[in-house]
């Protein structure tokens, strides 16, 4: 990855924001979203916004941009090299929007227009800012999408957005923003949407062209392993507020605010440990997984008979994999690797085939799922969002599976304050709706849920990803608690290396359906066999000490 | 209750249509108390009459008062198209929740068939309905419900199946919980309120079909005060009063438009994310 | 479009036609408990209703009833009207042209007046003219047909004098005198559907404002015209003729309404006076027809969908 070059701080700042706020007008009053925030961008540098969910961010980004409703209230100044942007008027805007300030979005399935092909949406703007003829603008074009390193940019500017992969679009999306040669761009989460792998390339395509046209870079991310392989410098910012600015390096080895402290805290460090080590191999397994395969789609109608082709796919194909009682297995992968595929088979969801032996005991399909193996194994779903039934209150989710499992009537108050207190909640919880706690609080619902039956295994389907690294740390706290305290095995699904690093005993790869490694978490960074481990390895950016060092 | 009322007030349509069909059920529960007159008495020296104190809203070809039968027709009216409404939600909801649940073929047999069935415009099932059973009101309240039943049953199951989509219910079969529990405790609670809005905006419908049967001489019969069949009397006799032929009409319009409005607040007020 | 797209459609719409048909007899024809009786009334003598089951071949098991009346009406065979005592489908298809004729201009008209006033709502959303454009169409999708053609009736045709009240004058006799004695039906049936369709036309299009590419495009320093006819019209247009495709069922309702108030010598009209004759054999030829048209209108609509959205032809 060809290094970030240092930037020209003796010309006047590219982007200048002085004292800056934001307020938007909602039913009950304004709220403030921005609170006096001061930055500066010079030509040739990186700077990193970094905040979690609320922050304020996006925010900050569409003020530079100018993008805000009509009712928000500003004050304070935001300039674009001498030209005071606030007072700018809308052609003027629109003018300055492309041309001198470009963007790169987040997911590149929505940020295109699915019923233009690629090269139009990349030749208009260079119609519309630097006045070329339509036919100039598309040969234009594929020279530019061959520059982001497009394989056929000539049939790719007659692609429609779906018929691209989100890689090939993010690229498009980054030819666009590049286009007209613009002073600034403001990147917008540009890797989020994208698997690790293809979001590592477009990471080395994002320097090469910053290093190249040393364009004023704002670039916005919640991942702060990222922004330190990235950035030269960084802002964070909490409710509005910037609490901490500085050079990458000072900001990130030595915080100074209590908030930066905490949030590197909580920052996945793969080589800091969170579980003890020592595990009882010589006990029978608990788990054992034999030869699963799980397949999705329609047989086609008649097939055989008809002679069609069998359009099934392979969610899971043939997976062998055992969990020791008291385990922590660890399954990384994109999606689409069939990890949560495995998760479904195991608790019903989805039909397999092949066996899954619990505790010795064969169970070849939902048939064999009775109330024993349900109350030993314990699904927790990514999004808290929609694991909770939005019409229910938190006793009667929590007091559910104690009735289910023939722990006679509902739970009564003392047994609820228990479940909720061990995952750090308030007793008075329980007479609340879903929607009345955050995230985070949710999913710690869904903890105690699953282990009001002293499950024996608990999979964990992703259920941090949809959380900010703070709310991240605490949940996984909890759970490596929980863990100590009753001895459960994990099934650990997550496609966040750094994490599984620090709390598995084992790891799973999994990719296009085949479980392609199962080593231990210790050995995975030197001694991985298997090429897409290898490559997932070194695609993931590892906080502070750059990549290429495990 | 009170934050859902101040919901259904904070959006015009919620406001207008909450008072637009709280006066429609005040005339409904009322209306015959307080009618002036007897809606049924011939008044032949009276006929044609434009409103006067007497008859606010005159009177028709037979003398009778238009206020007192439009008072008592409201109940014919309205109260059949609740009905009627009610009862294809009823019965589309199940069948389309259980064709949700039930998912791959089955499902999609089942709403091929209700698609097809569909194809046929309400109104002209109605008729053929109505033709089967015979005219009268009752009848043709059964001819909407089942005119109903399809579209009630295509929206139940588009709401059913995302549903059923969400990680909740998908938790609770990964408890092992019964079916039934999983559509009765997990599904039907969140399904309800897309279906109450549909429905509410369904009963506009019912009202103007209803009518329109009436008009067409297939739902209520005379003497009957259903407006329908008023305006469709009223026509022969257009230019020797207008009032005759404006007052019903404007009543429809009124329930129709009332119900319309109060649909689309139910959806604003009931939509978490607004 | 992929060929198998194209022939499961194909089925699709055949299955479709299929469950109609069975509709239709078994409500017209095996659904009464006699057939016979209900045509000719309780007080008929039994040599009568013995006549009146051998020409409907009531005595038959109902699925071979069914067999005959399908193969016949796929032969063209319409059956003997009951009233005239003469071939339905000659009266059938005149009925049915001049049907459509209503039809055709009604939706021509819609899609004219609807579309514009759809995207002017939306794009002026939350002020004045939005809210102008909203109490119109709710009046106008809370009026039913026979309130709406009353007062279009009262007002040109009582009050003014302008336009002819009920009547039918075919084109061919007299073009501007046709066309007068079509232009209240017309006005009536596209009430209903411009109220309709504008306002789905104008939801669609706030929801395609608030995406995300809209905002991109914007971004990117195009003029909101730009964005507005280059970017987002083209994605409000697909939704939309799903919408007009559903709204024809509303369409069919709306003729045979009209038809019968205006004396319109319609297919609707032909229905109502064949119900109120008991006619059966026209009652089963017309309901037939008129559902065979709303679901070719649907798979058209589908077919045009599939051919303008690429996405669909990879499924």
């Amino acid at each position: 990855m060809p290094s970030i070059p240092a930037p020209d701080l003796t010309m006047p700042p590219i982007l200048d924001i002085a004292g800056y706020c934001l307020d938007y007008a909602t039913p009950t009053g304004f709220k403030r979203a921005l609170d006096n925030v001061t930055l500066h961008i010079a030509k040739g540098e990186v700077l990193g916004l970094v905040g979690e969910s609320g922050s304020g961010k996006t925010s900050l980004a569409w003020a530079i941009m100018r993008h805000l409703p009509a009712s928000a209230r500003e004050a304070g100044r935001i300039a674009l090299t001498d030209k005071d942007l606030l007072t700018a008027s809308s052609s003027e805007i629109d003018a300055i929007r492309g041309a001198r300030i470009g963007m790169v979005f987040q997911d590149p399935s929505t940020s295109l227009n699915p019923t233009l092909p690629l090269g139009e949406q990349l030749a208009e703007v260079l119609v519309r800012h630097r006045r070329l003829t339509r036919r100039q603008a598309w040969s234009e074009g594929e020279s530019l999408l061959a520059k982001v390193g497009l394989k056929t940019p000539a049939a790719m500017m007659h692609r429609y957005p779906h018929e691209a992969s989100g890689g090939e679009k993010q690229r498009v999306v980054i030819a666009t923003a590049f286009a007209c040669q613009p002073e600034c761009i403001i990147f917008d989460e540009p890797t989020t949407a994208l698997d690790v792998i293809t979001a590592g390339e477009i990471l080395d395509l994002f320097a090469e062209l910053q290093a190249e046209t040393g364009v004023a870079s704002i670039y916005i991310s919640h991942d702060l392993a990222l922004v330190s392989n990235v950035c030269n410098r960084v802002a964070v910012i909490h409710h509005g507020k910037l609490v901490e600015q500085g050079p990458i390096r000072s900001v990130f080895t030595a915080p100074t605010h209590p908030y930066t402290r905490g949030l590197l805290a909580a920052v996945p460090q793969p080589d800091q440990r969170l579980v003890e080590m020592p595990l009882d191999t010589t006990s029978k397994a608990l788990l054992e997984v034999e030869n699963i395969s799980v397949r999705y789609g329609k047989k086609p109608f008649l097939g055989r008979l008809l002679g069609r082709k069998n359009t099934q796919f392979a969610g899971n194909h043939a997976i062998n994999l055992s969990v020791q009682p008291g385990e922590i297995l660890g399954i990384v992968g994109e999606s689409g690797s069939g990890k949560s595929t495995l998760a479904k088979a195991l608790t019903g969801l989805n039909p397999f085939e092949g066996e899954i032996r619990f505790g010795g005991r064969p169970v070849r399909g939902l048939k064999d799922m009775d109330t024993a193996y349900r109350r030993d194994v314990q699904l927790i779903f990514q999004h808290p969002d929609s694991s909770l039934n939005p019409r229910q209150r938190i006793h009667e989710i929590l007091s559910r599976p104690l009735v289910l499992y023939g722990e006679g009537r509902a739970a009564d108050a003392s047994r609820i304050a228990e479940m909720l207190e061990q995952v750090r909640l308030p007793a008075s919880y329980a007479d609340r709706y879903p929607h009345q706690l955050s995230g985070g609080e949710k999913q710690r619902v869904a903890i105690a849920r699953a282990f009001a039956s002293r499950p024996r295994l608990v999979i964990c389907d992703e259920i941090t990803s949809s959380l900010d690294v703070s709310v991240q740390a605490s949940v996984i706290e909890i759970l490596v608690d929980l863990q100590r305290l009753h001895g459960t095995g994990y099934l650990f699904i997550t496609h966040d290396l750094n994490l599984v690093r620090q709390i598995a005993h084992r790891i799973a790869v999994m990719y296009r359906g085949e479980l392609v490694e199962l080593i231990a978490a210790a050995d995975i960074a030197t001694s991985a066999k298997h090429d897409y481990t290898r490559a997932l390895i070194s695609a993931v950016p590892i906080p502070l000490t750059g990549r290429h060092r495990p | 209750m009170n934050n859902f009322l101040r919901r259904m007030i904070r959006s015009p349509q919620g406001a207008l249509g909450m008072l637009l069909v709280g006066l429609i059920l005040v005339v409904v529960v009322i209306g015959p108390a307080v009618a002036p007159h007897d809606p049924e008495i011939f008044s032949p020296l009276l006929r044609y009459k434009d409103p006067s104190p007497e008859f606010w809203l005159g009177t028709d070809q037979y003398g009778r008062d238009i206020l007192s039968r439009l008072l008592y027709g409201a109940r014919a009216t309205v109260v059949m198209a609740v009905f009627a409404t009610g009862l294809g939600t009823l019965v589309g909801a199940f069948i389309g929740t259980t064709s949700a649940y039930l998912g791959g073929r089955s499902d999609e047999i089942i709403m091929r068939t209700v698609d097809a069935v569909m194809s046929i415009p309400s109104l002209l099932l109605a008729l053929l309905i109505v033709t089967l059973l015979g005219k009268s009101s009752t009848n043709a309240l059964l001819a909407i419900a089942i005119a109903f039943t399809p579209g009630m049953a295509r929206v139940t199951r588009s709401v059913a199946l995302t549903v059923r989509k969400q990680d909740y219910v998908n938790a609770a079969i990964a408890r092992g919980e019964s079916p039934l529990f999983v559509v009765w405790r997990e599904m039907l609670p969140n399904v309800v309120a897309p279906i109450v809005v549909e429905t509410t905006v369904r009963v506009a419908f019912a009202v103007m079909l209803f009518a329109t049967l009436s008009f067409l001489g297939l739902g209520a019969q005379p003497p009957a005060p259903e407006w329908g069949l008023m305006v469709s009397e009223a026509r022969r006799y257009m230019h020797l009063s207008v009032w005759m032929l404006l007052w019903p009409a404007l009543a429809v319009a009124w329930v129709a438009i009332g119900f319309n409005l109060l649909g689309d607040g139910l959806r604003d007020a009931l939509n978490p994310r607004t | 479009m992929s060929p198998s797209y194209f022939l499961k459609r194909i089925a699709l719409i055949g299955y479709t036609l299929l469950v109609v048909s069975v509709i239709v007899f078994a409500i017209t024809q095996i659904l009464p408990a006699d057939a016979a009786v209900m045509l000719l009334g309780e007080n008929a003598t039994p040599d009568a209703l013995a006549v009146v089951r051998e020409k409907l071949g009531l005595d038959a098991p109902v699925w071979l009833q069914y067999f005959h009346w399908l193969t016949n009406m796929l032969q063209g065979d319409f059956g003997i009207s009951m009233r005239t005592n003469q071939s339905v489908g000659p009266e059938l298809f005149a009925a049915l042209g001049r049907s459509l004729l209503l039809a055709l201009l009604s939706i021509v008209l819609m899609l004219v007046i609807a579309f514009p006033l759809g995207v002017y709502a939306a794009v002026r959303r939350g002020k004045a003219a939005d809210f102008g454009v909203s109490v119109v169409s709710y009046i106008g999708v809370s009026l039913p047909e026979f309130v709406t053609s009353t007062l279009l009736i009262l007002l040109f045709a009582d009050w003014l004098g302008w336009l002819p009240a009920t009547g039918y004058v075919p084109l061919t006799d007299d073009l501007l005198d046709g066309l007068a004695h079509l232009v209240l039906p017309v006005l009536t049936i596209s009430a209903i559907l411009i109220a309709h369709v504008s306002r789905m036309v104008r939801s669609e299009l706030v929801d395609v404002l608030h995406a995300d590419y809209i905002r991109a495009a914007r971004l990117k320093g195009l003029s909101s015209w730009t964005v507005l006819f280059k970017h987002a019209l083209r994605n409000a247009l697909l939704p939309t003729i799903t919408i007009v495709a559903m709204d024809v069922g509303y369409l069919l309702g709306g003729v045979i309404v009209v038809e019968e108030i205006f004396a319109i010598p319609g297919i609707g009209r032909l229905l109502i006076t064949a119900i109120q004759n008991r006619d059966l054999p026209t009652i089963q030829a017309g309901a037939l027809i008129m559902a065979t048209t709303y679901a070719i209108a649907n798979f058209l609509a589908d077919m045009t969908y599939a051919w303008l959205d690429r996405r669909i032809q990879y499924e």
